[in-house]
């Protein structure tokens, strides 16, 4: 008993977080008035010790499989693991001030509100260890269920009904395809792990191929979906316009995050490259960052600028997997540039539309970029934390944003696709445009009527805001730490 | 090869004629119309096929009576074989079961096309190429189902057969009563097939076969996995056996309108009165009966089955009778009689008496075709009126309707020596002597006696109600009957009533038709497959005692009712009320309708339009923020993003395809 408990202690995080929320759902049961705060300590609490666990973990260098090699723990989980976790408490922090003002009939609903962002956030870690296209296929649906839910969690606010129903349609419609590609791939090679799909595919003969790489492309469009990559984005800008925007910065930060660790480990340990899936990544990739940055400069809301940005941003880091060639060092120090990406993204995306979750929502200001005129000069701690935000989205050196773009290119170079790079270059300088656009309003436009007045000061928010702002920064110069354990886990990952 | 030619041509053109002839007239309904045909081509058409299948059925009968035929007469292969598994066949299955009954099928069908052209053509009907056509299509599925060589091909016309008579009682489509009736017999027997489907499938996984006849058979397989106590479908062979014979009892009493999917039958009465003939006498519901009856075989190897098809058979014979009791309607008498008539057939079948099964089914047809054929003369004499209440005193204004009536109603009585009383002794008898050692068959078994009075009752009340006393309205004062096309029907129906029992009149000592199904070897198989009797040593004590009781039955019914001028249900308690409402089953069924079900699609309706539509229709302020150029992708509906979502995935694969060179 004691010896099988102990088998588990790797999945520390996992159950510190799915027993935060099961807690708080009996608190919740059994006391007779809504403590809102007291489920956001508990989940707090559950998602610290699950990060703390992670640390650990990665330090230890744990390597062990579970459940009949279904869950795999290993640091290439376990770095990702930190990063969602990152994302989930920063928005668990700022729910509370924003939903009480925001939507403040749902005040009573806030242990909902943590239950969900937690189940999801379980969801998510498990995605990170999914060995098995199963297992993977049940996280994504923890991960995407709740999901739905908190986008709709403002009831009574049409657009975010509209978008939780537009991102649950065709997140069914996206599950069904994905599903459909996992029987595909288990037709052509009977295995559901992906170690065994790969050991099937290695020995098979051609004709198994063609199946293979069917299923393995129309789980690629289950998967992009999750990471918002053209043309799977669609539902991307509305579900998040829609939501809350602590909900939309927990989507496109964790959940996205999520995605693209079950495609990374998916398709370099399973999927060999002759199934010509890597065409497929580099045409996503492009695509996508191409998309994602247009469509984001001719946004008129922040907001949605900024949901036009991440997709750009999934974009960048598709590259750090169409540049793969096979289990070698160039390869491994790609995927683990992605992943730092990834990290340092959660961070500042999560910032960023919080700071919007601020000005937005919590202050009422209004959505468009001429509503944040002179903003800053009111509030210059936001100013700056948002000027911290958008130069290292943009990929300038004020922030960790540089250098892990920086290493994605150089992954691409390395690897000999200086195309992508080129290109993912030139989006860069794009992205300059729009980003910059936020901050000149925020800081040298004059607002045409009176200047708005900005009530109140919330404390958690500003807390979160300024923790990812002071992260990106510090990152800036403890880069090394980040990109060394994410190319050591990518490395472990492809046994180089 | 050469000695059957004649036989085998002959079956093949049976169902064939009648669907040539529904083809050819919807073909002339296509013609322009001064050069198409209209009701009296389509009426000749229709009639002459059945006459051609007629003449058919009886040579094939007689050749298989007198040369003891049992074969497959045609096997044509309509899918190849997958894998291990035999090819799917259309065949014509010629033995004494399928010869019977399609005689049976083609001379009720027959003289209920002649009746039409009374009651339809003369009456002035419109739609009349619709009528044949529909009576033609009916006639050759019903006819192909009786000839089907396997499960497959009688699930498919056991379908078509279900198509018709939806066509046919839903005939007078803008009367809303008749088009929710057909519509309610479609979808409640539609319900009962789903479990038969599910049935067929389960057959074809479990046994790998379909075919009803020869080495290869269902059956044979189905004893050959018992003998064996193979796992079949991940279960003991015998429960496979139990639950396929089960599931495909669902179609029966779906088709059969066995309790508790009768409630479709009475409403069908919409429909015109020789369609409701037809249905009750030789198609829709004796395809039930008879489907029970060609895989008699595999239900004899469970005894649970046979069980419960004794139950359904013996609980819904009274049932349904005790309904009749307090009917007004003409035609919902005889419906609920045809419930609880098919009722005595399932309570024979499941007491392992096939010949008295098939026997019934027989004289059944014949004398409910010719109640209904009677009741539809009345009906035209009354111009439509088909209240008792409004009847009365007939005997003397038609007699020849009067006369036949009167034989059918003796023979559905069961009295002695008309043609009913020979065959529901039979069902009784089987029922008594195996509940010698099945002690719950006494349960049916005393149902079917009970049944036996209150049928005797109803039948004379209707009686005396339609044909005795003074007429009650003006109406019934004047009252006149037709020319010869109800004269030859109601004749030779009403001489069919009155001597077709003398075929196997067992007290008698007569076993013709048992000797001509071979009855001894579906006696052997239910002996050796469910521990029953091994044939019937006749009861006279039993005999005796279900003339008495259908006799007394009748003149109860008779006294009550002869010269009763005002309805007597006025006098009628809670009894009364709760037969008038047919048991509320019909108020259960509308309340799980529309209270639980109605309301819940309505609550998934509301979803529907208010939220989905209202994404889709709705191009609101989410993606009001978008600029032009993204807009035009970036649309805001749903069912664009989804088209997005598709095609991207197909341009995808089209890429990767081909520079992969997959194609």
């Amino acid at each position: 008993m004691v010896d099988e408990l102990a088998t588990l202690v790797p999945l520390a995080p996992e159950f510190a977080v799915i027993g935060a929320a099961l807690l708080i759902l009996v608190i919740d049961t059994f006391s007779r008035e809504k403590h809102g705060a007291v489920a956001l300590v508990v989940a707090f609490t559950g998602v610290a010790v699950a990060f703390v666990a992670t640390l650990f973990h990665l330090a230890e260098g744990t390597d062990a499989l579970l459940f009949h090699d279904t869950i795999v723990v290993d640091g290439f989980a376990l770095f990702f693991n930190a990063a969602v976790l990152i994302a989930t408490v920063l928005v668990l922090v700022s729910s509370t001030e924003y939903i009480e003002k925001f939507c403040p009939e749902r005040r009573e609903n806030l242990t909902e509100f943590a239950v969900l962002v937690l189940f999801a956030a379980s969801g998510m870690l498990l995605m990170a260890s999914s060995r098995s296209l199963v297992t993977a296929f049940i996280a994504l649906e923890l991960a995407a269920l709740p999901s739905y839910a908190l986008v709709a969690f403002a009831k009574d606010d049409k657009a975010g009904i509209e978008g939780a129903m537009k991102y649950f349609l065709l997140g069914a419609l996206t599950s069904a395809v994905f599903l459909y590609g996992i029987s595909l791939v288990y037709g052509a090679t009977g295995a559901f792990d992906f170690v065994g799909i790969a050991d099937a595919l290695t020995g098979a003969d051609g004709d198994v191929f063609g199946l293979a790489g069917l299923g393995v492309l129309l789980i690629l469009v289950g998967l992009g979906f999750k990471i918002a990559a053209f043309p799977f984005h669609v539902w991307a800008p509305d579900a998040y316009t829609g939501a809350p925007t602590p909900v939309a910065a927990f989507l496109s930060s964790a959940s996205k995050i999520a995605g693209f660790v079950l495609l990374f480990r998916l398709f370099t340990v399973a999927f060999p490259t002759q199934l010509d899936w890597l065409l497929a990544i580099q045409i996503l990739a492009v695509a996508t960052m191409t998309y994602g940055n247009f469509a984001a400069a001719v946004q008129s809301s922040v907001k949605r600028m900024l949901a036009y940005s991440s997709i750009g941003h999934a974009g960048y880091v598709l590259i750090a997997l169409a540049v793969f060639t096979g289990a070698d060092a160039d390869s491994a120090f790609a995927l683990g540039a992605g992943m730092s990406h990834l990290f340092i993204y959660a961070l500042m995306n999560t910032g960023a539309f919080l700071v919007v979750a601020l000005v937005d929502d919590y202050w009422g200001v209004g959505y468009t970029f001429e509503d944040y005129a002179g903003i800053a000069r009111q509030a210059p701690v936001i100013g700056v934390a948002m000027a911290v935000f958008m130069f290292s989205l943009a990929g300038l050196p004020t922030g960790a944003g540089f250098l892990s773009k920086l290493a994605v290119f150089a992954g691409a170079v390395n690897s000999g696709f200086w195309w992508l790079a080129v290109l993912g270059g030139i989006n860069s300088a794009l992205s300059l445009y729009y980003y910059t656009r936020v901050l000149k309003w925020m800081w040298v436009e004059e607002p045409e009527g009176a200047t708005p007045e900005l009530e109140g000061k919330p404390v958690g928010i500003y807390a979160a805001i300024l923790v990812a702002a002071v992260g990106t920064v510090v990152l800036l110069f403890a880069f090394d730490p980040v990109l060394s354990t994410a190319t050591e886990a990518a490395e472990s990952l492809l046994g180089v | 090869m050469s000695e059957t030619a004649l036989v085998e041509t002959a079956a093949v053109l049976i169902p064939t004629v009648p669907l040539a002839a529904f083809a050819v007239i919807l073909l002339g309904a296509l013609l322009p119309k001064e050069r198409g045909f209209g009701g009296t081509t389509s009426t000749v058409a229709a009639i002459a096929s059945v006459a051609a299948s007629l003449v058919l059925s009886a040579l094939v009968f007689f050749e298989t009576w007198t040369r003891e035929l049992d074969f497959v007469a045609v096997q044509a292969v309509w899918v190849d074989a997958i894998g291990d598994l035999p090819d799917l066949t259309v065949g014509i299955l010629v033995d004494p079961l399928s010869a019977l009954m399609a005689l049976i099928v083609s001379v009720v069908a027959f003289l209920v096309l002649v009746f039409s052209k009374y009651y339809m053509n003369d009456e002035g009907e419109t739609g009349l190429p619709r009528y044949y056509a529909a009576l033609a299509l009916f006639s050759g599925s019903m006819l192909a189902f009786v000839f089907s060589s396997n499960l497959l091909m009688a699930f498919i016309f056991f379908e078509l057969v279900g198509l018709c008579s939806y066509l046919l009682i839903g005939f007078w489509y803008d009367r809303p009563s008749a088009a929710s009736a057909a519509k309610k017999a479609f979808l409640v027997t539609r319900f009962g097939d789903y479990f038969f489907l599910v049935g067929v499938a389960a057959v074809f996984a479990g046994f790998g076969t379909f075919a009803f006849h020869g080495d290869d058979s269902l059956f044979v397989a189905a004893q050959s996995a018992l003998e064996a106590d193979e796992t079949v479908l991940g279960v003991s062979a015998q429960t496979a056996v139990t639950v396929v014979a089960l599931l495909i009892l669902g179609g029966v009493i779906g088709k059969s309108a066995q309790f508790p999917l009768h409630t479709w039958l009475p409403d069908a009465m919409e429909g015109p009165t020789p369609v409701s003939a037809l249905i009750h006498a030789a198609t829709m519901v004796a395809a039930g009966v008879y489907l029970v009856a060609r895989t008699f075989e595999l239900y004899a190897l469970s005894p649970t089955a046979l069980l419960v098809v004794a139950f359904v058979g013996g609980f819904t014979a009274l049932f349904a009778a005790t309904m009749a009791l307090v009917m007004d309607d003409i035609k919902q008498v005889l419906a609920y009689s045809t419930i609880s008539q098919y009722g005595y057939m399932m309570l024979a079948l499941g007491a392992g008496g096939y010949t008295a099964a098939v026997f019934h089914l027989m004289n059944h047809a014949f004398f409910k075709a010719l109640l209904f054929l009677g009741a539809g003369s009345v009906i035209i004499a009354l111009h439509h009126k088909q209240d008792m209440w409004e009847m009365g005193g007939l005997r003397r204004r038609m007699p020849v309707t009067y006369w036949t009536f009167l034989a059918g109603s003796l023979a559905l009585a069961g009295i002695a020596p008309f043609s009913g009383y020979w065959s529901k002794d039979e069902a009784l008898l089987a029922a008594f002597r195996n509940a010698a050692n099945e002690p719950l068959l006494y349960i049916p078994f005393a149902l079917g006696m009970v049944a036996v009075v209150v049928t005797g009752f109803y039948t004379f009340r209707m009686v005396a109600l339609t044909f005795h006393g003074e007429p009650r309205t003006d109406a019934a004062r004047d009252a006149s009957e037709g020319g010869i096309s109800v004269y030859v029907p109601l004749g030779v129906l009403g001489v069919l009533a009155v001597v077709a029992g003398f075929v196997n009149a067992a007290p008698l000592g007569i076993h013709a038709l048992a000797d001509f199904l071979g009855a001894s070897a579906f006696y052997e198989a239910a002996a050796a497959g469910a521990g029953y009797v091994d044939g019937f040593e006749v009861s006279y004590a039993l005999s005796v005692a279900a003339l008495v009781l259908a006799v007394a039955g009748s003149a109860a019914g008779f006294k009550l009712y002869v010269g009763a001028d005002e309805p007597l249900k006025t006098r009628g308690g809670a009894t009364t009320r709760v037969l008038e409402k047919k048991y509320y089953l019909d108020h259960f069924q509308v309340w799980l309708a529309e209270d639980v079900t109605y309301r819940f699609s309505k609550l998934l309706n509301m979803f529907d339009l208010d939220i989905v539509d209202g994404v889709v229709n709705g191009t609101s302020r989410v993606s009001l923020g978008s600029g032009d150029a993204i807009r035009r992708m970036q649309t805001g509906v749903v069912a664009h993003y989804a088209a997005i979502i598709i095609l991207g995935t197909v341009a995808l694969v089209f890429i990767v395809g081909l520079v992969g060179g997959w194609f």
